[in-house]
């Protein structure tokens, strides 16, 4: 295997009008990695992550994905530069998305959801299809729920599935948008565990969370970014537990002061 | 009662008249106004055509689209029935509603639903009928119902072009027999018994098609 990075992104910058939304990114994700994209709310990580596979264009830099530039073939960034949607479609190719809001098709059933992609998609044909969504769906826990419709399923079941599906189309690599923050507290874990399972085996992620101590556990790269720049990166956990800039120890110290607190078992 | 047993053939006949022209015009304004949505979403250009679509048929009298249709197309060479004219009509008529109606349906679906489709490798036409599509037309189904509803009766004024329907019928009926009441009362229910038949069939299916919402 050649070091040629998975995602390369250099000086990506995005405006809104005169509101400049994400400037100066730089961000090198190499096969096997997992990074975390940490920050205040409204500071531009889940608009890095969505230019990453070009729901959100961007206006400067690059991003190149397994050697391809994503979104435009010459210099130019304006919207009569950008690439065709099926050229895009074709360098987005290697990527798949958990959405926070899982983004599930309800009239189609949980299988049909992870098996639609494959089928559409790829042209896989349905028997094909059906034994790789089976076997998606076991590695998440849901084998039992595979003909249920999304509205019949927990939040933490419908986050699963949206998993399942992202990895059912085989992605080299795995882009997650605050994966667990529409969930309720006790169904966050049942996901957790699930995206752990993952970057066990491997699979390459960049994950957009507010899940502090999970980013400290699994993550190999860690970008903390504010008003649309990255304030530090760093490696996970020394990250955490020595912040650089007193911009990310402010931000770390709520998440410090509940982890030092001891926890009050719960006797069961 | 004898006297109502006497107009029920006439009413029938001039009911299967309205039943008939209404609804071939609202099938030809379903697929006209389909088309339209369809055409607007896959190419930009064409919204500034959709626009001024709506704006012509919404901003006219359906009487003046009739006349312009019945009386003017002969001036270019194409003579079409009174019905034929007037099926016409309440398909270019009805499109521009239905179009709108579609509109509004693709705008109900979440851009997550289209977004996860894209990134999972969907093509635009792919997200368009298998996203799009099952979800816009089931929410739709109860207002396309009542645009239908709203052909049948707007179908009435074709009566001015002498479609034997049921307007034009029960006006015949009351200028032989000077009898008023029944025919027009006969006249009402037979308007609302069309289109309660519509508005039932539209809920029932409206509500077969969002089954999955319930699990």
């Amino acid at each position: 295997m050649s070091n040629l990075p998975l995602l390369q992104m250099r000086g990506v910058g995005k405006s809104y009008g005169s509101n400049r939304v994400l400037q100066g990114f730089d961000l090198s994700v190499q096969a096997g990695e997992i990074v975390s994209l940490i920050g205040p709310s409204g500071s531009g990580k889940t608009t890095a992550l969505r230019c990453m596979n070009f729901l959100e264009s961007y206006d400067e830099g690059e991003i190149w994905i397994d050697g391809q530039l994503l979104g435009y073939s010459g210099p130019g960034r304006s919207a009569k530069d950008r690439d065709s949607e099926s050229q895009i479609d074709e360098v987005r190719k290697p990527l798949a998305m958990v959405f926070q809001q899982f983004n599930l098709w309800p009239h189609m059933t949980v299988r049909e959801n992870v098996t639609a992609p494959l089928v559409l998609g790829k042209g896989m044909n349905k028997a094909e299809a059906c034994a790789l969504a089976d076997a998606a769906l076991a590695r998440v826990g849901l084998a039992a729920k595979a003909d249920a419709y999304p509205a019949r399923l927990s939040g933490g079941q419908q986050q699963r599935a949206g998993i399942a599906r992202a990895l059912a189309v085989n992605p080299r690599l795995m882009l997650l948008d605050e994966p667990t923050s529409a969930l309720d507290p006790e169904l966050v874990e049942e996901v957790l565990l699930v995206i752990k399972g993952l970057a066990e085996d491997g699979m390459t992620m960049v994950m957009v969370t507010h899940e502090m101590s999970f980013a400290a556990q699994i993550s190999t790269q860690v970008v903390f970014m504010e008003a649309g720049q990255i304030v530090e990166t760093g490696v996970a956990p020394s990250m955490f537990e020595a912040p650089k800039t007193e911009r990310l120890q402010r931000f770390l110290q709520p998440w410090f002061n509940r982890s030092l607190t001891p926890r009050t078992e719960v006797a069961g | 009662m004898e006297e109502l047993l006497k107009l029920l053939p006439a009413f029938g006949e001039a009911m299967l008249v309205t039943l008939g022209v209404s609804l071939a015009g609202a099938a030809i304004g379903l697929v006209v106004g389909f088309a339209l949505n369809a055409l607007r979403l896959a190419v930009s250009a064409f919204n500034l055509l959709y626009q001024l679509y709506i704006w012509l048929i919404r901003g006219t009298p359906f009487l003046a689209q009739l006349m312009v249709i019945y009386f003017g197309l002969p001036v270019i060479g194409l003579r079409l029935s009174a019905i034929e004219a007037s099926i016409l009509s309440l398909g270019l008529y009805s499109a521009a509603y239905f179009a709108e109606l579609f509109r509004s349906a693709w705008g109900s679906v979440p851009t997550g639903q289209v977004e996860s489709a894209r990134v999972h490798g969907l093509s635009r036409g792919q997200t368009f009928w298998h996203i799009q599509a099952p979800q816009a037309l089931a929410f739709a189904l109860p207002l396309l119902g009542n645009q239908v509803i709203l052909t049948i009766k707007e179908s009435a004024v074709t009566s001015i072009i002498t479609v034997p329907e049921l307007t034009m019928a029960a006006g015949r009926i009351v200028s032989t027999t000077f009898s008023y009441v029944l025919p027009y009362a006969l006249l009402v229910l037979s308007y609302w018994l069309l289109t309660m038949a519509v508005a039932m069939t539209a809920e029932y299916l409206g509500r077969r098609a969002t089954r999955y919402l319930r699990g």
